[in-house]
């Protein structure tokens, strides 16, 4: 294993997103929380933006960073009237919870093994016109799709919101 | 290990050029707004008072740097950076001549419209750990405001890659032609009220209102932290006047070298002025009224001009 820039990179990139990830999970203060997820959501990109996929990464920090995040923060500032005081750090679900994160962590080291030395490379820089190509090609019945399952729930949600008013 | 030292001195100097062009920005603004009351604005000191501001910050940065003893302290301290660092680093994908763009990617555009959003994000920061009902009410209105109006910008800033297409700013300033502007002069208008208002500026400035709200979200902020929420609203305003200049406007394109970066000024300043003569021209807009500005006149204005550019398209 050779210690070049883009694996010092990777591995600070993977503690930073390590670590948030553990904030969000142990802070019980939750703005504090919510600050650590979007560190985590700005680790990822970067981890993105190392292997070339500009895209993904500036969509992540576009939709998950400028969108749901700012969402969540929203509504924690609109809800959270005092500050309640640090709740207790251990809880009876947290042998369930941490059970299913050891789940998860043993399926997928499994399930990637075989290819976790195929991500080594950096993607090309035209990945965005591939890809827009899959889409507006080959996969566009099933793009439509989604986009019109999106926009039912778009006027869903209009309708449910504005329902009182009649 | 040469991509370290090349990202810090472009970090450095871009931090230089805000820093510069915050300075600049401060002092048109005053001299622009001086013109429209009939005062003559700074005159002291230098010449025609151009290092008025400098003074300005010289005091700034002396002052005690205060944070407030009910405060959320961490997040406190942390948010004026929080807006500062995304609007310094949207700089970086903006083609400052012919040929040349710092960092030349094939997503610039969306770059541009989707780094800068991470700032709201310290503006809410800013409102909530300033623990005040004055500081948190300008949050969730600057907040607001910003996210709606992504919507508009972002989809004036999709004809132009429409038309071009291309999302590398760059590529979309090599294409330009004449005609581009009159036929996009929608997305042109949707783009400039748009960016005012993203920067929370008048007239778009209800969050930040002196009279109703002190300032908003950093009201409690002072010294350098305060400067650096200024910093960033001039730092933003000059960003949008480039990138518009060179999407918009065709930016450098037909000159070359040096004389291309001054064309591309030229038209920043032109834009920047505007933004200036607007602010210091229109009454402020109600909470309200800036919403309902945003989803039911900039969102279908820019809807229709993707419809133009898209009837265009098939006969180039």
């Amino acid at each position: 294993m050779s210690f070049d820039a883009p694996t010092i990179v990777q591995i600070i990139l993977g503690a930073i997103a390590l670590l948030s990830a553990m904030t969000v999970v142990l802070v019980r203060e939750i703005m504090r929380m919510a600050i650590g997820l979007g560190v985590f959501l700005l680790s990822v990109a970067g981890l993105f933006l190392l292997y070339g996929a500009s895209f993904l990464a500036t969509s992540e920090v576009f939709v998950y960073v400028g969108g749901v995040l700012v969402l969540m923060l929203f509504a924690i500032m609109l809800v959270q009237r005092s500050d309640s005081g640090r709740a207790v750090l251990v809880s009876r679900h947290d042998i369930g919870s941490a059970s299913v994160a050891l789940g998860l962590f043993v399926m997928l080291t499994v399930a990637l093994q075989g290819v976790s030395n195929r991500f080594t490379g950096s993607a090309p820089e035209s990945s965005m016109q591939e890809l827009s190509e899959v889409l507006m090609g080959g996969r566009l019945v099933q793009y439509e799709i989604a986009g019109l399952l999106l926009l039912v729930a778009l006027v869903a949600v209009i309708v449910i919101a504005g329902g009182d008013e009649r | 290990m040469t991509g370290f030292v090349g990202g810090a001195v472009y970090g450095l100097a871009g931090g230089l050029v805000i820093a510069v062009a915050a300075l600049f920005g401060v002092w048109w603004e005053r001299k622009v707004s001086a013109r429209i009351q009939m005062r003559l604005g700074p005159t002291e000191i230098g010449p025609a008072g151009l290092f008025q501001t400098l003074a300005d910050t010289i005091k700034l940065v002396l002052k005690e740097d205060i944070t407030p003893r009910q405060v959320d302290r961490p997040l406190f301290r942390m948010a004026p950076l929080l807006v500062f660092t995304p609007i310094a680093m949207s700089l970086v994908v903006i083609p400052f001549a012919g040929g040349w763009v710092p960092l030349n990617t094939s997503v610039g555009m969306l770059f541009f419209v989707a780094v800068p959003s991470v700032s709201v994000i310290g503006v809410l920061l800013a409102g909530f750990s300033s623990g005040n009902t004055y500081a948190t009410l300008g949050g969730l209105r600057g907040a607001a405001q910003m996210i709606s109006y992504e919507l508009p910008r972002t989809l004036s800033v999709l004809a132009m890659a429409l038309l071009a297409g291309s999302l590398a700013p760059l590529e979309v300033m090599n294409r330009y032609e004449w005609w581009w502007t009159p036929a996009t002069f929608i997305a042109l208008i949707v783009y400039f009220i748009s960016s005012i208002a993203e920067l929370n500026r008048g007239p778009f400035d209800i969050p930040e209102a002196e009279s109703e709200l002190v300032a908003g979200y950093f009201a409690d902020y002072s010294g350098i932290r305060w400067a650096i929420f200024m910093m960033s609203e001039y730092g933003g305003l000059v960003a949008a006047s480039f990138f518009g200049a060179a999407i918009f406007m065709g930016g450098a394109q037909g000159l070359p070298g040096v004389f291309g970066v001054l064309l591309i000024f030229a038209k920043a300043l032109v834009l920047i002025t505007l933004m200036m003569l607007v602010k210091w021209t229109f009454p402020r807009f109600r909470s309200d009224q800036l919403l309902t500005l945003a989803w039911k006149v900039l969102t279908p204005m820019a809807l229709v001009q993707l419809v133009i550019v898209g009837v265009i398209l098939p006969w180039l």
